[in-house]
């Protein structure tokens, strides 16, 4: 026992001496707030598996400001007060200059006033609903709001499907399928398609047959969804089950584009589609260095919240080394100019901190359990 | 569409009484309402999941995670609600800690099996669908609606139609006299806690097979649906589990299908609402409604 | 240190109003446990207030006191229309009246344009503070006090014992009963409005059944022996996550330990000492 607590004080001991002396390796530090426990924690993983792999890379080329740069992850267990209590403690406890996440829109709608308080620079990776960066002038955003995607993807499925009239069903329980719902909404009206019914279900729903069976009567072109994957999973597998025809396709939101969606509806997620801002088969070398990385790191595919992690830290980075200093003011000023070329395309932040550039907005489809551009 | 709505709500409301029946047997004979019985439908459908992917057959699995499940259901039961009886605590006492448990459990189940969404594989059973004059159903749905009634019928005959039923319905009026008269109160309650956690087992696995969404959190979801079903029904009765089960799932597919979908799950908890108002027995409640 | 304390009180804000409220909540569960009843609806009192006052405050501009009195009442009106069936009843149709009514509530939060729907309502500004949240825990603890002090503390005390008994002796069980029921549904109301006011954000989600499970927990770990009892509860149970965060995935497996172990191991709380007692311990003859 005494032996132990020799040692540690020598270690201390040591560990300070090696702190006075390298002060410019002490490690830059930015918090992040994600959900990685609880029934949400697969976004919040793969979310920090992006972080964990872009920080690798960063740090092997030099880190930032002559120092390391390191990353506070705290828990939010997709509960608001607990995202509350996890930015307090980065910014008045931790004092870190910048803060990643948090996962949900709906924490950030309560964490984001905090910062913008506070004034230290938040940046959402996975928050798209709308309103967001109007938070206040410290609230950023890397993911591409669905407002850019969706308009995409029904003016593709309309000029090449010549879809006319749709049913849509959204989830009416979370704020991030209500909001797709909303996006797509106003797209539909714009385009100049019907909809024909509208209905809702419940996240945690598992029976869609009684609104699958009324769409059914309805005959519609295609079926337009808002769904996370449980939810979009079991609507397809209703689907197919109730034998409304395969050429009936399943037009979907951000949140069926993963690849968890085939794992549970197998065939019958075929010919689905999505918008994306981001897909695993993107072909240039950046995005297949990734893939490959992220498959030897942690034996299993990246999905878009981890490949827009990953851009994101490298965005940070960038800020950070271009602001010259950690100091929260600086690196806002900075990110407002950073210019990235990442895995999922061309990068820059619009005035208002929302993502400038939708040119790598790809419409791709479900074949086979898997999915490709669709053409 | 009338057909296939129906068959839709009838398919629904089997689930909604299997998942009832343990739930409702618990409280009416042990008179603890115990929020660890979600717990057990998602472990029935993992022990089964796993099952079946090693290879084992379906039919093989389901009685296998049935059993285990009751099994569990028995352990927590001694564990925590055996002391309270025994101690004579307050009512609350026992529902406090089942929700301790619940907290637990699901924790556990969280951790250890992650929250992704699974599946049952697909060579399980054949998932297709038959048409049957414009109205589609398959093998999992009528397994579904027949193995509520059957088992509703089984669990009558135990209860009114046999000695050992006599004895846990003398357990459910007056635990001590019971005793008194010579019922093994112990052993009737690990009895009682085997079929529940058994019932709840079986049908996470049927729901696995059905909605192929096998998740750790997927019984805490059917609980709310729970507590509504067995008050309509009457608390403890296992005619109004089934009756009530059918009535509020062939209610909410009408509703979605006809009305809106958006208040499709209000109507179980109107239904309970306007049943505490008019007739709080339920529809089958005999006795007049116990006093705390 | 002016520095060093701002950054502590910012940093632990959240927490300290999080007490606070999570106290009010838990003597709002308390008034009802006190009379031996259950119910599971202080969630869904919660939310009402939040939402009654958010939008007083967002849409009209009511001064904050009127805001307030407004999140007390709306619920209090709720309390009475679910609580006249069930409070003839046992404890359990109570309980599960009230979950009902929480369902229904959450259905119309997500489905009307005026609560925002999924999105609930954000940028609710931040009048709220130590002053009205302790103030209103205070204030609510000496009425309670008095009140476990006086003939009707004693008559309350019967009736959890002995309803029968107490009935026998003259106690108006169903008006009791009653008057509990609304009193825990306006503090509750209060608990949510001064949330809302605190959070700048809130949404159906929050008022769900798992807060509702939460705040009765609070009262059940402290005990209901004395007023005091809960509000410790909620205490430990608020501060209980923020302690054991390192512990990440394993946090809802050792919350849930230690609520089993309490009540097996202390089935009456934590606090068992009785209000009563000590006033007549302390009462001196005049």
């Amino acid at each position: 026992m005494i032996t132990r607590r020799l040692a540690l004080a020598a270690a201390s001991f040591a560990a300070m001496i090696y702190a006075g002396a390298a002060a410019a390796q002490t490690p830059v530090t930015i918090g992040a707030i994600e959900i990685l426990t609880g029934p949400n924690n697969k976004y919040g993983i793969a979310i920090k598996n992006g972080f964990d792999l872009a920080l690798d890379e960063v740090n092997k080329a030099g880190g930032v400001l002559g120092a390391p740069l390191a990353i506070a992850y705290e828990d939010s267990a997709g509960n608001k007060d607990q995202a509350l209590n996890a930015a307090r403690q980065l910014i008045g406890g931790k004092k870190v200059p910048l803060i990643l996440g948090p996962t949900l829109s709906n924490e950030m709608f309560a964490v984001g006033p905090i910062a913008v308080e506070r004034k230290i620079p938040i940046v959402g990776t996975s928050t798209t609903a709308n309103g967001i960066t109007a938070i206040g002038p410290y609230v950023f955003r890397t993911s591409l709001p669905e407002a850019d995607v969706v308009p995409v993807t029904l003016r593709t499925a309309k000029e090449k499907l010549g879809v006319k009239k749709v049913a849509v069903m959204y989830g009416n329980d979370d704020a991030f399928t209500k909001s797709g719902y909303d996006v797509m909404k106003a797209a539909l009206e714009k385009l100049g398609i019907e909809t024909l019914t509208t209905e809702t279900f419940g996240g945690k729903d598992t029976d869609f047959s009684a609104q699958l069976t009324k769409i059914k009567s309805l005959n519609p072109d295609a079926i337009v969804v808002s769904a996370l994957v449980e939810a979009g999973a079991g609507i397809l597998l209703a689907k197919k089950a109730l034998g409304i025809p395969d050429s009936v396709r399943v037009i979907g939101g951000n949140g069926l584009n993963s690849p968890q969606v085939p794992t549970v509806a197998r065939e019958a997620a075929d010919g689905t589609l999505v918008g994306s801002p981001w897909f695993i088969d993107k072909p240039d070398a950046a995005n297949q260095k990734f893939v490959a990385a992220y498959k030897a790191k942690y034996n299993m595919d990246p999905d878009q919240f981890a490949a827009q992690a990953y851009d994101t830290l490298f965005i940070v980075a960038q800020a950070i080394k271009d602001a010259g200093a950690a100091n929260p003011e600086k690196i806002r000023d900075a990110l407002g100019k950073v210019k990235h070329n990442g895995v999922m395309g061309p990068f820059s932040f619009t005035p208002d901190r929302d993502p400038a550039d939708t040119s790598g907005v790809v419409v791709i489809e479900m074949k086979g359990g898997k999915f490709q551009i669709f053409k | 569409m009338l057909a296939q709505q129906l068959v839709n709500g009838l398919v629904v409301g089997s689930i909604y009484a299997l998942f009832a029946l343990g739930f409702t047997l618990m409280f009416g004979v042990l008179g603890v309402i115990n929020l660890t019985y979600g717990f057990y439908l998602s472990i029935g459908a993992f022990l089964a999941l796993f099952a079946t992917q090693h290879g084992v057959s379906i039919w093989l699995a389901l009685p296998f995670a049935a059993l285990a499940c009751g099994a569990i259901a028995v352990v927590v039961d001694g564990l925590l609600l055996t002391p309270l009886r025994r101690a004579k605590a307050p009512e609350l006492a026992s529902l406090m800690v089942t929700l301790g448990a619940t907290l637990l459990l699901y924790s556990l189940a969280n951790a250890a099996l992650s929250t992704d969404i699974r599946r049952f594989p697909p060579s399980v059973i054949d998932g297709s669908a038959i048409d049957l004059l414009g109205v589609r159903v398959t093998l999992t749905q009528c397994l579904i609606v027949g193995s509520a009634g059957a088992l509703v019928a089984a669990l009558l005959w135990l209860m009114n139609g046999s000695r050992l039923g006599m004895g846990l319905r003398a357990l459910a009026e007056r635990p001590d006299t019971a005793a008194l008269m010579g019922v093994n109160a112990g052993a009737l309650v690990r009895l009682v806690s085997m079929i529940s956690g058994g019932l709840a087992g079986a049908c996470g696995v049927l729901i696995g097979l059905n909605y192929n969404a096998i998740q750790p959190y997927m019984g805490e979801v059917m609980m709310l649906k729970g507590f509504a079903v067995i008050i309509l029904g009457g608390l403890g009765d296992i005619r109004g589990a089934l009756v009530a089960g059918l009535i509020i799932g062939l209610l909410e597919t009408l509703t979605a299908g006809y009305v809106a979908s958006s208040v499709k799950d209000a109507v179980g908890f109107a239904l309970l609402v306007l049943t505490l108002w008019i007739r709080p027995s339920g529809l089958f409640g005999r006795i007049a409604v116990k006093r705390a | 240190m002016p520095e060093f304390i701002d950054d502590f009180l910012f940093t632990y804000q959240t927490l300290v109003y999080s007490l606070g409220i999570n106290g009010l909540l838990a003597l709002s569960m308390y008034v009802v446990l006190a009379l031996g009843q259950l119910s599971l609806g202080q969630a869904a009192f919660m939310g009402m207030g939040a939402y009654v006052s958010a939008l007083l405050t967002v849409k009209i501009g009511a001064p904050f006191l009127l805001v307030l009195l407004a999140a007390m009442l709306v619920p209090a009106l709720a309390a009475l229309i679910v609580g006249a069936p069930t409070l003839r009843l046992s404890g359990v149709y109570l309980a599960l009246a009230t979950i009902g009514l929480g369902e229904v509530q959450r259905i119309f939060f997500l489905n009307s344009e005026l609560t925002g729907g999924a999105l609930g309502l954000s940028g609710i500004p931040m009048k709220g503070g130590l002053v009205s949240i302790y103030g209103s825990l205070g204030l609510a603890l000496v009425a309670f006090i008095f009140v476990a002090r006086s003939k009707i503390g004693r008559a309350m005390e019967a009736m959890r014992e002995d309803e029968l008994a107490a009935g026998a002796l003259g106690v108006d069980l169903p008006a009791y009963k009653l008057a509990a029921l609304v009193v825990s549904a306006m503090l509750a109301g209060l608990a949510g409005a001064l949330n809302a006011h605190v959070t700048s954000f809130i949404s159906p989600e929050d008022y769900g059944f798992h807060a509702a499970v939460s705040i009765l927990s609070y009262a059940l770990l402290g005990g209901i022996g004395s007023p005091f009892a809960p509000v410790l509860g909620a205490f430990i149970l608020t501060l209980l996550p923020e302690v054991l965060r390192s512990l990440a995935d394993f946090r809802g497996v050792v919350n849930g330990a230690i609520i089993v172990l309490v009540v097996i191991f202390m089935p009456r709380g934590l606090m068992t000492w009785r209000m009563g007692r000590i006033g007549a311990s302390t009462r001196r003859p005049s």
